[in-house]
């Protein structure tokens, strides 16, 4: 091999994409030819530079939060008033605790008497807080107990919920409910999803993962505080404090924020999660300590208002149990792959329509042909509780997808009878994966 | 199939303001790494990229060159990071913590030049650089993805790689010459 090809095969070389008697000529001439070593060397050194941005970035998804606040200012653009001209001029949402003078100052110049008072409570809520070592929370939420941590439904009972977090000496956080944890011990965050004895990996340190980002906020009161304040003074939340005697027999200042999502009522994801609701959110803080007490959420459905959670325990600075950060996996635990592999026919399964393949999947459940099944899921192997609850459908009709503003999954109305005679109708979420171009199964059986 | 950034924009202008979900999917990882370079804690980090891509969204009209559009984005991220990292100093000038996030940032300043450079390169080697590093791609997944030869992925990773140095090599030859006057 000569410096021209050399060159030329250098990248899938680096690659590990040449055969290998290719290989072995690359490594040969670049073990005598110092200027294609070189070479060699620059694209090593770059690449690994590049790979470092990886791991920092796997977590990273900001589509949601992003269309949202767009959805939100493009209606709040609309009005040029003192609030967007302030908003822009203080740069307001930028840091967690940042600029607290100047959200008083706006609260003061945005709203009436009332809601200026409720954000200076805030205000100083988080400054009464500003250098957590740890917090523990423990609530209750209406949600099914082994499901995704920030699903709600008004028609289920509660649940209790909790969340560790240990802020220094180094970041560490477990979320918890009757069958679904999740412990990230520094190193790693692990999900077990108890009754299906299935786990899941995020191999690196990680601020949140597996829908736990609105218990985070909740945990960091000054970036909630950033949060409710930027949205009340962008999309026109209204805010007010009352005051009350507490069973204590301490004074007690309650801030009441009414949040609204800004999806239509129509949208299919609206009140389904926390983040994605109207809600009611009733923060109480004690008068003199000025610290956080206790937080109440309420849904605003069309059937009326319900209290969907309620945080009833907040621990500050309590030193937390070294056992707390160790998570102990059943013996015959199995890992979800949380990707989904090639096939050797992907083009057929590729080219479906999200239809094709909610109907292929139900096909697929009501034969118990799991390797067909699993196809269409993200995660493999098949979840014992899926088979169970699908194994030996029969199909009744399956419908045409639609979208929602707040996801990106397309939803497939459909109506099946489960083995036990239990007539099904729900929508089937389906989401793209990207690198092998098929639909996969996201939720909604 | 994938539209080009050019393609999204000029959606957006005319009112198909979801399409803005495609480009915050495509730039949401370069501009974290970029921002992680300049801003130590993760929530910071995270914030700025969306104040960025608001900001962005908010003032589309204003893009003269719709194809640069990554470009333009990592500039408005740095006035934001510059925003942030200024209020932070302003509000806890006397607080060691303030100096060791500010010397953490000054630190790591090293980092986003790559990012800068990977916004110069023509949009088929950027998309290349993002698929491989970014969102952890195969070069065989990448050729499937964008129905290309594989050889034709590892020759565009080639060119990029040459490109992406020369940039770099560039903007370190252009500091150290303000440095020294």
């Amino acid at each position: 091999m000569n410096c021209a090809e050399c060159r030329e095969n250098l990248v899938a070389c680096v690659e590990g994409l040449l055969d290998r008697e290719e290989s072995l000529q690359c490594q040969a001439h670049l073990e005598t030819c110092a200027a294609c070593r070189a070479e060699h060397a620059a694209i090593s050194s770059l690449q690994r530079q590049l790979a470092a941005r990886g791991p920092t970035t796997a977590e990273v998804s900001l589509v949601n939060p992003v269309m949202r606040r767009v959805q939100a200012m493009q209606t709040e653009r609309e009005r040029d008033t003192i609030m967007t001209k302030l908003f822009t001029r203080w740069g307001f949402g930028l840091g967690a605790a940042a600029g607290a003078a100047a959200i008083i100052l706006i609260a003061f110049l945005v709203f009436p008497k009332a809601q200026a008072t409720a954000a200076e409570v805030m205000t100083k809520g988080a400054q009464a807080v500003a250098k957590l070592t740890t917090i523990h929370l423990r609530g209750q939420l209406r949600t099914l107990p082994a499901d995704n941590f920030s699903y709600i439904n008004a028609d289920c009972p509660f649940n209790t919920i909790e969340f560790w977090k240990q802020f220094d000496p180094d970041l560490k956080w477990r979320v918890e409910k009757p069958q679904r944890v999740v412990v990230m011990d520094g190193q790693s965050a692990v999900m077990l999803i108890k009754n299906s004895g299935l786990a899941c990996k995020v191999p690196q340190s990680t601020t949140s993962a597996f829908d736990t980002d609105w218990l985070q906020q909740i945990a960091n009161l000054s970036n909630t505080i950033t949060n409710e304040l930027n949205n009340a003074i962008a999309r026109g939340w209204k805010m007010s404090l009352t005051n009350e005697t507490g069973a204590d027999g301490r004074a007690k200042d309650i801030v009441t924020i009414e949040a609204k999502s800004g999806l239509p009522d129509n949208d299919y994801i609206k009140n389904s999660f926390v983040n994605t609701a109207d809600t009611r959110r009733v923060y109480v803080f004690d008068n003199q300590s000025e610290r956080l007490e206790s937080v109440k959420i309420y849904l605003h459905a069309t059937s009326g208002e319900k209290l969907i959670f309620w945080l009833d325990q907040i621990d500050y600075n309590q030193p937390i149990d070294p056992g707390v950060w160790k998570l102990d996996l059943p013996t015959d635990v199995s890992w979800w792959q949380n990707e989904m592999q090639k096939l050797p026919d992907n083009d057929k399964y590729a080219s479906m329509t999200a239809e094709q393949i909610a109907r292929a999947f139900f096909e697929a459940c009501s034969q118990e042909n799991w390797i067909e099944a699993e196809k269409f899921l993200r995660e493999s192997p098949v979840d014992h509780l899926l088979k169970q609850e699908l194994g030996g459908l029969e199909i009744i009709q399956v419908g045409t997808a639609f979208t929602s503003q707040a996801s990106l999954d397309q939803f497939v109305p459909y109506e099946i009878k489960l083995k036990n005679g239990y007539d099904k109708k729900l929508n089937l979420a389906l989401r793209k994966d990207k690198p092998t171009g098929r639909w996969f199964v996201d939720g909604g059986w | 199939m994938d539209l080009t950034d050019k393609e999204y924009v000029e959606r957006c202008r005319d009112g198909h303001q979801e399409d803005f979900r495609v480009l915050v999917d495509r730039y949401q990882k370069p501009l974290f790494a970029y921002l992680a370079g300049r801003l130590r804690d993760g929530r910071q980090v995270e914030e700025a990229a969306q104040e960025s891509f608001v900001r962005a969204f908010l003032s589309l009209k204003k893009l003269r060159k719709p194809e640069s559009f990554y470009s333009w984005l990592l500039g408005i991220a740095g006035r934001v990071a510059k925003e942030q990292l200024r209020s932070l100093k302003h509000r806890q000038q006397d607080c060691e913590v303030t100096e060791s996030i500010m010397a953490n940032a000054a630190d790591r300043r090293e980092d986003y030049p790559l990012e800068e450079a990977i916004a110069a390169l023509p949009e088929s080697y950027r998309q290349v650089i993002l698929l491989r590093y970014y969102e952890g791609h195969s070069c065989q997944e990448i050729a499937t993805r964008l129905d290309l030869p594989l050889g034709t992925v590892t020759k565009t990773l080639s060119r990029a790689y040459a490109l992406l140095r020369q940039e770099l090599v560039a903007r370190e030859s252009a500091e150290t010459t303000v440095n020294q006057t």
